[in-house]
């Protein structure tokens, strides 16, 4: 991972994490949508220009690709890249996470 | 056919919350956005008065069909473009999911308002600082077409026209950039 790809998405913004997440399958911009109010419970909802406008900027940095299209809609999925920006992310979180309850990360 | 309605109605590239609110209010008063007609005419098509959200988005390139296709999937209806400008709205009874925003954070909002300053206001800043001004400027000298009045005045008043554009939506889109910067 180059320095400018950690610069932008370390730490990561909510929507971005989500919508990375997801794309683990791939999936269209108002599948991810749905897939996060579900996971959420309606506490994070991405609008649909949002949602456009991540897409099309984590495929041109390498963190998704295109999968096929489907009626006019075009999926996405994760790339290697993508996997190790999520991985770095999730580290991140769980230290917080961990921390939070008062306990040490073990090394 | 339904009963059109033109209105007049300024609003500078800055102002376009204050567009969509006024879309929302013609759309109460039962008149139902149609188009635009360049630089500041609207169509509407008299029907029963509605609750409708209006949104814009800037988009500077054209984006291709899969856009369009995924702003329907999220309950929006296009009504049109102009100038870069995309034309949204959705029945403010059915905004569940996503709400009533194209944008739900600050990082796609700063970003809209980025592609408006850099291709609308700096084009508008360069065709001033490259045709008006100088024209402006030999107008006054008595250069141009032999000291016509008229092209002093033309220009005089083309040149005040750009300064308040400037000052307005400059200022705005500026304001608008920090303060959602300031909360990342």
């Amino acid at each position: 991972m180059d320095d400018r790809i950690a610069k932008i998405y370390v730490p990561m913004t909510e929507t971005g994490f989500y919508i990375l997440y997801c794309l683990i399958t791939p999936q269209h911009g108002y599948g991810i949508a749905r897939q996060v109010e579900w996971m959420t419970n309606g506490e994070v909802t991405i609008g649909a220009g949002t949602m456009y406008g991540t897409l099309s900027k984590m495929e041109k940095d390498g963190l998704i690709e295109f999968d096929h299209e489907e009626e006019k809609r075009r999926l996405y999925r994760i790339t290697p890249l993508g996997r190790e920006v999520l991985e770095r992310e999730l580290k991140r979180i769980e230290r917080l996470y961990l921390n939070s309850r008062g306990e040490k990360v073990n090394g | 056919m339904a009963e059109r309605v033109t209105k007049l109605a300024v609003f500078t590239i800055a102002d376009f919350k204050e567009e969509e609110r006024w879309l929302r209010e013609k759309a109460r008063e039962g008149l139902r956005f149609v188009r635009m007609i360049v630089p500041c005419f609207y169509v509407f098509e008299r029907v029963e008065p509605e609750d409708v959200i209006y949104r814009l988005d800037f988009r500077d390139a054209q984006e291709g069909a899969d856009y369009e296709r995924m702003l329907e999937d999220f309950g929006w209806e296009s009504c049109g473009n102009c100038m870069g400008w995309g034309y949204w709205r959705r029945s403010a009874a059915e905004t569940a999911g996503d709400g009533e925003e194209l944008f739900s954070d600050d990082e796609s909002r700063l970003g809209m308002v980025k592609r408006v300053l850099q291709t609308r206001l700096l084009p508008l800043m360069t065709i001033f600082l490259c045709c008006v001004l100088p024209s402006l400027v030999r107008a006054i000298n008595g250069e141009l077409y032999g000291a016509s009045r008229f092209f002093l005045c033309f220009f005089g008043l083309m040149a005040a026209l750009y300064i308040y554009l400037f000052v307005h939506c400059g200022g705005k889109l500026l304001r608008m950039r920090r303060e959602l910067e300031k909360k990342d």
